[in-house]
């Protein structure tokens, strides 16, 4: 466990917290490359992970490509095709929502406190910055009505989970499998999502989900 | 090379994308039949893995193969006729999605690693979501919508609870692969801490994908707004593979000595959705979610039954197996009701013995089947579950059980007379046609004989299937 390890799991806390305070789609878009970044880079600084293959470092190289470039890249053509700059109404306000960032990472902390008994040495601070993108995330989905604001939230929960993933277990059970997985579930996210965020749109005009309302019991 | 059973499909339902409706008609029958062949093959063991470490042909897969092989041949005869008569945007596609479905499935059934398995079902999903979408209405807008993102959602908390039963495995220092058969081997020595918080997070993960209460808000949306063929195929084999992911993991749990908690888990879910389910089909005014809502009690029910364990869980796979075959043979008749009419409204739909007669037997059997009265085997399943959780001493549930099941078959009971003798004042619009009615009677009639008669390869197929945990076959 260095200082740079410690140093990108900062900034990936302050993107959460960022993205949870952001007003501005386009903004929050930059922030989601920002971390996306950060996740695919954290494996390469853990200990376990010194000697890697260049296999390894390729496929790192690739995540970077995709989450740090490919994603944003396509979240911000998504956003400028349906033409809408901010959030106007979100269920939850901006400062509230930034203290619930503040409440969920309290809570990881005293999650990962109880939990952390059975974990390797280091890793606890990595269990805090996984679970709080992953609570975060789903915040994200659950505070904002705007169906692109659902993806980006989808996509925090992603990078959660691939620090789980990449960080916690060890690489030789997994043999990239993990990484394949995370791909195609991303592309879930993006390909998707993002076809059903242009129906969306060309249906009603908007990607407000307070829209879908109509099937109901 | 038992990998052909999933690469069979996948390949021609590419190539269906490139072939005009016509002639992929033909293509979705062939490759229907030919997959049925392969995978009696493999069941059979004729058929080898080339990749080991991620596939193999365990006994519960291999039901679950089948079953799901067996209801797609007959969906695929529906479907033949079907598109026809319906108005797609792009048929080219809903061939090419139902092949491709069926190949993620198939994928599902004979996966033994963990991810490789959840790769499978999140491919279901992405495959399935364009079938939910074909009419292009806004309702299938939204139902297509929460579809992905709630099972996207849900299913990226399995992938989760994959990563934490991996972290109990470092933890117990374990140098061996990464698959179910292994990790029954060596489950004592896996973390029992780890190895919980991984099995909770599977069961919810894949438990969504299951239909399970309160993760089941997809579903009645997704299976009413779905084309009637894809109807029959969401509930009749999608469900029974997400229950598998569930299964696989529960037998971990039972070899690492963890099966009361896992099994108090599945019994707890099972009972809710048990319940959810009797409570929004009673008065549901429209006839596919209604189907949909059984659906969700009828998961319930195998939750339950896999639960409590013993003999109630040879009436879970009993149920498995009855369920899928009664209930896509309902979607396959509510769709030919659906035609005639044009409308999913219990209201607006009436005398459907006078319009559609045949149609009318083969629904109102279906009824029957669902409802858990015999010849059907629905009932001999159920009278399992109650008998295995009597002997396990589960009185409140049984009684809950019960009141459920009861519950459902007076709900669906007077939806099904409303229709079939009420009034109506539309016109029939699409005559049945014997290619639309023979499925939904085949499906019946496996069931009824399965119900008298249980061939001994299948019998034997279950019990290698729940002897693993502790599962008996007599009372």
């Amino acid at each position: 466990m260095t200082n740079s390890t410690v140093a990108i799991l900062v900034i990936i806390l302050l993107s959460v917290l960022l993205s949870l305070g952001s007003t501005r789609l386009i903004a929050l878009v930059k922030i989601m490359a920002l971390q996306g970044i950060m996740v695919s880079l954290t494996p390469l600084f853990l200990k376990d992970h010194g000697t890697l293959s260049s296999g390894a470092i390729i496929f790192f190289q690739i995540m970077i490509m995709i989450k740090g470039l490919l994603i944003p890249g396509l979240l911000y053509m998504a956003v400028k095709r349906v033409a809408i700059k901010r959030e106007i109404e979100p269920f939850i306000g901006y400062h509230a929502s930034i203290l619930s960032g503040l409440a969920i990472l309290i809570f990881a902390v005293f999650i990962t406190n109880q939990l952390s008994i059975s974990l390797p040495p280091g890793h606890d601070i990595v269990l805090i910055t996984a679970i709080t993108t992953m609570a975060s995330g789903f915040f994200l989905m659950m505070a904002r009505s705007k169906a692109i604001t659902q993806v980006i939230g989808y996509l925090m929960l992603e990078n959660g989970i691939y620090l789980v993933g990449t960080a916690l277990t060890k690489h030789s059970h997994t043999l990239y499998v993990v990484e394949f997985g995370v791909l195609l579930d991303l592309l879930v996210g993006v390909m998707i999502m993002g076809i059903i965020l242009h129906n969306i749109n060309s249906a009603f005009d908007d990607v407000d989900t307070t829209l879908l309302g109509r099937l109901k019991d | 090379m038992i990998e052909f059973v999933f690469l069979l499909p996948l390949a021609t339902g590419l190539t269906a994308l490139a072939l005009p409706a016509s002639l992929g008609r033909f293509l979705l029958l062939i490759s229907a039949i030919l997959h049925l062949q392969l995978s009696v093959m493999s069941w059979m063991g004729k058929l080898t893995p080339v990749y080991a470490n991620f596939f193999n042909a365990s006994p519960e897969g291999m039901l679950i193969l089948i079953v799901t092989s067996f209801i797609f041949v007959c969906i695929s005869v529906y479907s033949f006729s079907y598109m026809n008569e319906t108005e797609m945007e792009n048929k080219p596609v809903f061939i090419c999605c139902m092949l491709l479905f069926l190949g993620t499935m198939s994928m599902v059934a004979l996966s033994d690693h963990p991810i490789v398995l959840w790769i499978a079902i999140e491919a279901t999903t992405l495959v399935s979501a364009p079938l939910i979408f074909i009419h292009r209405s806004k309702e299938a807008l939204e139902a297509t919508w929460k579809y992905v993102l709630i099972c996207s959602v849900g299913i990226a908390l399995a992938l989760l609870g994959c990563f934490f039963i991996t972290l109990a495995m470092d933890l117990g220092n374990l140098e061996t692969p990464l698959t179910f058969s292994s990790l029954n081997t060596v489950a004592s020595q896996l973390d029992p801490l780890w190895l919980k918080v991984g099995f909770v997070f599977v069961v919810i993960g894949f438990g969504t994908k299951m239909g399970l209460a309160p993760m089941h808000t997809w579903l009645p949306d997704a299976h009413s707004e779905a084309p009637s063929p894809a109807s029959a195929l969401l509930s009749g084999a999608l469900l029974n593979c997400a229950f598998l992911g569930i299964y696989k993991t529960h037998i971990v749990m039972n070899a690492a000595g963890l099966g009361d908690f896992s099994g108090n888990v599945l019994i707890g879910f099972g009972l809710v959705s048990m319940v959810v389910g009797a409570i929004f089909i009673i008065s549901q005014p429209d006839y596919k979610r209604m189907l949909a809502y059984s659906s969700i009690k009828n998961m319930g029910v195998i939750a339950f039954g896999v639960g409590v364990g013993g003999f109630a869980l040879y009436g879970a796979f009993l149920h498995i197996i009855h369920h899928s075959l009664v209930k896509s043979s309902l979607f396959l008749s509510a769709g030919n009701i659906l035609l005639g009419f044009g409308t999913k409204k219990v209201q607006r739909v009436g005398a459907v013995i006078r319009h559609l007669p045949k149609t009318y037997v083969s629904f109102f059997a279906g009824f029957i089947g669902i409802s858990g009265l015999p010849p059907f085997g629905l009932f001999i399943s159920k009278i399992i579950i109650i008998i295995g959780a009597f002997q396990e001493h589960r009185y409140i549930s049984v009684a809950v059980f019960i009141a459920t099941t009861t519950l459902v078959a007076a709900g669906t009971g007077r939806i099904f007379m409303s229709m079939s003798y009420g009034d109506t004042k539309e016109n029939l619009q699409i005559p049945e046609k014997t290619m639309r009615l023979l499925p939904a009677f085949a499906l019946l009639l496996v069931s009824f004989i399965l119900c008298i008669w249980l061939p001994d390869v299948v019998f034997n197929t279950i019990y290698e299937s729940i002897q693993k945990i502790g599962g008996t076959l007599h009372g």
